[in-house]
């Protein structure tokens, strides 16, 4: 079985994402909370989200001929049923989390990664500020399990494209808490909010695409804090909207990084694949080191979530 | 979704957000209001790096930061937030206006700096330190 498709989801989902940004600005506009926008972000974000469906058209090929080389040589086909396209989304989706934290986690899967957490605002065009570099991380390989163990790499698209969408909801302040048992199995705004915080207790946590219980059985589950506001962006954040400045400047900086003077073959080899913030003369701060200095000027916070 | 229906769509798109969002007056550039507000600014990007005083542009777009150790940086407004960064190697240019700050940081590349004529000795000397 080689010649199965399913629908390009995320583009048939294109009016889609427009009427609720629509809807999302509108509401903003009415109630006067919920969230905000500004122009040159929300513009900025949504070239982002063009250029990552362009990168797919261009780069496309490569992922999809390696998982069509691995499908050719794996002897076992699971067929196309619903449940079949069931699990893949939930195994999809276990896969997810591992990449996105491996994302936050190895400064060569962050340099594509970042660009999707570079804007202060939270709303619904930040949802679509999404990588043009992801072929470039090689973290196509984590896909490959799915594919030998039997899912066909159309399947395993359409359940991520389906991924993607759902993920798109879940950028926005306009929702507050969803009910106990959805915040308890779904990722949610909520839980996402957390994720793109860069006050020192919400780094590096709930890197959940569609089911946060994988960040509760893998520890990196924090909840939201009523007393403690989410702060959206970089640590240290960008200062520029230039779309190419945002897709390429930290491939760029991990090149100088690694091309200075006087460091050695271990340090440059750190440089790429270290947690961001690594430095060999440590001048910077990774996260675990940003919560360590947290905690050294408020020890109150030991132990709360994040800590 | 063929690319013939997708691109239109796309592009339309994005221009009538733009226009909508130009005409709420979600453009409208922010201001420091003082120099707390640029203090508490500089402390949300860098709290590991004390600053002792902070000295608006004539615009109030951007601030000079001082800090404990002799050092300065620089809060600037960006769309409706703030960037800051350290000025430790950054080039430095004078204008009619001010100055233009290279930061060689591909991420926050440049900065152009509006300044009363009074204002910019002090400005030079803490940014050439």
């Amino acid at each position: 079985m080689t010649d199965i498709s399913y629908p390009d989801v995320v583009n048939y989902a294109v009016p889609f994402f427009i009427a609720a940004i629509l809807i999302e600005l509108l509401w903003i506009n009415i109630k006067g909370r919920g969230g905000r926008y500004e122009t040159r972000d929300a513009v900025t974000s949504l070239i982002m989200g063009a250029g990552n469906v362009a990168s797919g058209v261009a780069l496309g090929f490569i992922a999809w001929g390696f998982f069509m080389m691995l499908w050719e040589v794996t002897p076992l086909d699971l067929g196309t049923s619903w449940w079949v396209v069931a699990l893949c989304f939930v195994l999809d989706d276990l896969r997810y989390y591992w990449v996105h934290r491996f994302g936050h986690r190895v400064r060569w899967v962050w340099a594509s990664h970042v660009n999707h957490h570079s804007s202060q605002h939270y709303n619904l065009t930040t949802a679509l500020r999404q990588t043009w570099t992801y072929t470039f991380t090689f973290m196509m390989v984590v896909r490959a399990p799915l594919v030998l163990l039997g899912f066909h790499p159309a399947m395993i698209f359409f359940v991520g494209g389906l991924n993607l969408i759902y993920q798109f909801w879940i950028h926005t302040e306009a929702i507050g808490k969803m009910p106990r048992w959805f915040e308890a199995v779904m990722n949610t705004p909520s839980h996402h909010r957390v994720h793109h915080g860069r006050n020192p207790r919400y780094l590096d946590c709930n890197y959940a695409g569609v089911f946060i219980i994988w960040d509760k059985m893998f520890g990196t589950f924090v909840p939201e804090q009523e007393e403690e506001k989410v702060d959206f962006g970089l640590v240290h954040n960008l200062g520029t909207f230039n779309p190419l400045r945002v897709a390429f400047h930290e491939w760029i900086a991990i090149f100088r990084d690694m091309t200075q003077r006087g460091l050695t073959l271990r340090q440059r080899l750190m440089y790429a694949v270290a947690p961001p913030g690594w430095s060999h003369d440590g001048s910077r701060m990774t996260s675990d080191e940003i919560k360590a200095h947290h905690l050294s000027k408020r020890p109150e916070d030991r132990d709360s979530p994040g800590f | 979704m063929p690319l013939s229906v997708l691109i239109p769509v796309v592009v339309i798109g994005i221009a009538g957000i733009a226009v909508i969002l130009h005409l709420l007056g979600l453009t409208a550039p922010r201001r420091l209001a003082d120099r707390a507000e640029a203090l508490a600014a500089w402390a949300r990007e860098f709290p590991e790096l004390p600053a002792t005083d902070a000295q608006l542009s004539a615009d109030q777009r951007a601030a000079l930061i001082l800090m404990d150790t002799g050092d300065a940086g620089l809060v600037w407004c960006f769309g409706a937030d703030t960037v800051a960064r350290p000025l430790a190697g950054s080039n430095l240019r004078e204008t009619k206006t001010g100055f233009d700050i290279r930061l060689h940081d591909v991420g926050a590349p440049r900065v152009t700096v509006t300044l009363t004529p009074e204002d910019r000795p002090r400005w030079k000397e803490a940014l050439r330190a």
